[in-house]
C-alpha cells in the first residue's frame, strides 16, 4: 500500500531527496511544535510542511526564534542569527531559551540530520571512525543533542548509505534509546516519554518496534526492501508489511525548488535522479 | 549528592566566590566612559591563557573584528567555548592562538585535522546548549546547574559533566559546572560610552556570556547617547557595570551579517570556510589580518565604502532591530 500520498499530480521527474523532503512533509501536524535543525532538510522540510499541508505548525529553532514567517530564500548558511529566518516570529530569544522551553515539554517534535545512526537510535554527528580505527572529529552536535533529549519525539533525516546504519554509532552525540534497554535514556537523566520516532530517508522510512529497534516499514517506489538493506551496514528489523511511499507532487516541488531550496543546496547533493518508465519509477544510471 | 557517573575531562575551575571577589576587585560600579580602540580593548583585555568565550560567530553578529585583532596581536593558548560557531575555532587555532575548545558546534576542517594531529589543540565535548546553559549557572552566581540533556552520550565522558541522584526527585539527572570564562566579546547593535549594550533580535548567549565572564569587551554598530538608553530601558540586553571596555567598531561582524544593519559578504564567507576547510589560514591571515594596522584600514583599503554600502542596502528587514 502506498504510504502518506498527497492530493495533487504526481511528478514524473525528481531527485530522491525530493522524495525524502516531500515525506516528511506530509507529516508535520498542525498546532505542534518541531524545533528544527539549523539547515538544510530540516528546514525546508518544515517550510514545505506548513504551506502546503499544516499551516498551524509552528516551529523554533535554536537560537530562539520561535514561530516565524520567513522570508525567502535564505543566503548560504544564514538560517540562524539572521534577519531572514527570523522574519515576523510570534518571539525572539536565545539558546537557553530554546533549551529550555524543550527541557519543558514545549516542543512535540524534533527534527534533525546526522552523520549515522544505529539500531537504537542513537545519532552521531561528532566524530566518525576511519578505516585505521581512529576516530576523525567532524563538529559537535550543536542544538541536536538537546533537541534528541528534550523534544517529545525525534524524527531523523539521513541517506540510505551502509556506514550511515550501524549497529553501534561511533560516537553518540544525540540520544536515542541508548543501549536500547527499558528507561535506558531516563537512567541517564533524560526527560520521561521522549525519544526517537520516525527515521526518513531518500530511500526508506523506518519506526522503532516495541523492543525500541529500528524497523523498516516503507520504501520508496525505485527501490527494493533489499536495495535499502544492502545499504544498511546493520540490518533493522522489517515490518510485516513494508509500504510503498508516494512520489512528490508537482505542487510539491514548485514549491520545493522555487521558493525554498532555489539554489539546490539541499536537494541537489548526493542525491539520485528519479523517472517515470511506463508505469515504474526508475533511478538514473550515475545517480 | 550521590554521583553515579562523572566525564573524565578538564573544565574552567569552578569558583562562585573567587568570581564574586574578582568583581569586587575589580568590576567598576562607577558609571564611567569605557570607549576605546578594538586594539587596546584586546590588549587590556584578552590575555595568553585566557578562557574565551565570544558571542554568535565571525558569520553572524559576532565580534569578528576582536577575532581579527586577537589573531593580529598575536595571543596565544586560548581555551575557546565553541558553541554555535563555524570558523573563528578554525581561524583561531589555525592562526596559533587556541589550544583548547569546548565543543557545542563548529566547523571543522584540514585547520582543526592538523592541529589534532600535531597535538595542538584539546577538544572536550559538550552540545550547543550545553555550553549556553554551563554559561548560564555562570552568570547566576552558582556552581552548577541540572539540564535534561546531554545524559548517556559519548560526549559526557569527555565532559566535565557529571550524572548525580537529584537530592528533590531521586531521579538520575545531568550537571553541569558553571563556566566563568576570563573574557567574553560581544557585538552588540548599539551601546553607549559606560557599555550599557542592547543587542536586536535574536542571539546565543550574549547575556549570559557578559555576566558570566570576569572581563567584558562590548563592540557596538552605534555609540548612542545614555539618554536614548534611559528612553527604553527594557532594550539593554547588558548593563553597564558588567562591561570593562566598550569599542565602536561599524561592520564590526564583517564579513558575517548583523540582522537589521547589513549583510554578509558572501564571497568572504565562503573564503574563510575555505581557509579552514583547506588549512589556508595562514594566507587568510596574511591576506585580511596582518596587512593592516586594524580592521578599519582593513575595511577601507580591501573592502571598500561601495561594498560595505551594497552590504547595508542587502539587508532589506529592519523591524525588530530599531527601538
Amino acid at each position: 500500500m502506498t504510504m502518506l500520498e498527497a492530493p495533487g499530480t504526481k511528478a514524473t521527474s525528481f531527485n530522491e531527496r525530493e522524495l525524502q523532503i516531500v515525506t516528511v512533509a506530509r507529516m508535520i501536524e498542525n498546532a505542534r511544535t518541531y524545533w528544527v535543525a539549523g539547515g538544510g532538510s530540516p528546514m525546508y522540510t518544515i517550510l514545505l510542511g506548513k504551506r502546503l499541508y499544516a499551516p498551524a505548525a509552528q516551529y523554533i529553532t535554536e537560537d530562539g526564534v520561535i514561530a516565524p514567517e520567513p522570508m525567502l530564500p535564505f543566503e548560504p548558511v544564514m538560517t540562524m542569527v539572521a534577519s531572514r529566518p527570523a522574519y515576523q516570529a510570534l518571539a525572539w530569544g536565545t539558546m537557553n531559551m530554546a533549551g529550555n522551553h524543550a527541557q519543558l515539554g514545549y516542543m512535540d517534535y524534533g527534527l534533525l540530520n546526522c552523520l549515522q545512526i544505529d539500531r537504537y537510535g542513537n545519532l552521531n554527528s561528532t566524530a566518525v571512525r576511519g578505516d585505521d580505527g581512529k576516530l576523525r572529529h567532524f563538529g559537535g552536535p550543536g542544538g541536536a543533542d538537546t533537541i534528541a533529549a528534550a523534544c517529545w519525539r525525534t524524527i531523523v533525516m539521513t541517506d540510505q548509505e551502509r556506514r550511515k546504519f550501524v549497529e553501534r554509532v561511533d560516537f553518540i552525540s544525540s540520544p536515542g534509546f541508548l543501549e536500547g534497554t527499558p528507561e535506558a535514556r531516563e537512567r541517564a537523566g533524560l526527560p520521561r516519554g521522549t525519544g526517537p520516532w520516525r527515521v526518513v530517508t531518500p530511500w526508506a522510512m523506518y519506526d522503532y518496534d516495541d523492543e525500541r529497534r529500528l524497523r523498516l516499514i516503507a520504501v520508496a517506489p525505485y527501490v527494493t526492501v533489499d536495495d535499502v538493506l544492502a545499504e544498511c551496514e546493520c540490518a533493522p528489523q522489517v515490518a510485516e508489511r513494508v509500504e510503498t511511499l508516494a512520489v512528490p507532487t508537482e505542487e510539491e516541488l514548485q514549491v520545493l525548488r522555487g521558493h525554498l531550496d532555489t539554489q539546490g543546496q539541499t536537494t541537489g547533493v548526493r542525491s539520485g535522479w528519479v523517472v517515470l518508465e511506463g508505469e515504474r519509477y526508475v533511478r538514473q544510471a550515475g545517480g | 549528592m550521590n554521583v553515579l557517573a562523572e566525564g573524565s575531562a578538564p573544565y574552567l575551575t569552578v569558583d562562585p566566590d573567587g568570581f564574586r571577589e574578582y568583581v569586587r576587585e575589580h568590576k567598576s560600579r562607577a558609571l564611567e566612559p569605557k570607549l576605546t580602540s578594538a586594539q587596546d580593548a584586546v590588549a587590556r583585555f584578552v590575555a595568553d591563557g585566557d578562557y574565551l568565550v565570544y558571542d554568535c560567530n565571525y558569520l553572524q553578529r559576532g565580534p569578528s573584528v576582536l577575532i581579527r585583532e586577537i589573531i593580529r596581536q598575536g595571543r596565544r593558548d586560548l581555551w575557546l567555548c565553541g558553541k554555535f560557531t563555524y570558523v573563528d575555532v578554525g581561524l583561531l587555532v589555525g592562526a596559533g592562538c587556541a589550544t583548547k575548545v569546548d565543543c557545542g558546534f563548529f566547523y571543522q576542517g584540514k585547520a582543526i585535522d592538523r592541529a589534532l594531529d600535531e597535538g595542538r589543540l584539546e577538544i572536550y565535548e559538550y552540545s550547543n546548549v550545553v555550553m549556553t546553559l554551563r554559561l548560564q549557572a555562570g552568570a547566576m552566581g552558582v556552581p552548577f546547574l541540572p539540564v535534561r540533556s546531554f545524559g548517556g552520550t559519548d560526549g559526557f565522558p569527555q565532559s566535565g559533566a557529571k550524572l548525580v541522584e537529584d537530592p528533590y526527585t531521586g531521579r538520575p539527572t545531568v550537571v553541569v559546572p558553571a563556566l566563568n570564562p576570563d573574557v567574553a566579546l560581544i557585538h552588540a547593535h548599539q551601546a553607549d560610552r559606560y557599555g550599557n549594550a542592547r543587542v536586536f533580535g535574536t542571539g546565543i548567549a550574549h547575556m549570559e556570556s557578559a555576566l558570566a565572564s570576569r572581563k567584558v569587551v562590548v563592540t557596538a554598530e552605534e555609540i548612542v547617547d545614555t539618554e536614548e538608553i534611559r528612553r527604553d530601558p527594557g532594550r539593554t540586553s547588558i548593563p553597564y557595570y558588567a562591561v570593562d571596555a566598550v569599542v565602536h567598531a561599524p561592520f564590526g561582524a564583517y564579513p558575517g551579517t548583523c540582522a537589521g544593519y547589513y549583510g554578509s559578504d558572501t564571497a568572504h564567507v565562503v573564503e574563510t570556510f575555505a581557509a579552514v576547510g583547506r588549512d589556508g589560514v595562514a594566507g587568510y591571515v596574511e591576506k585580511w589580518i596582518d596587512p593592516f594596522a586594524n580592521d578599519g584600514e582593513m575595511l577601507a583599503k580591501l573592502v571598500g565604502d561601495e561594498k560595505l554600502e551594497q552590504l547595508r542596502a542587502n539587508e532589506t528587514i529592519r523591524e525588530g532591530y530599531r527601538p
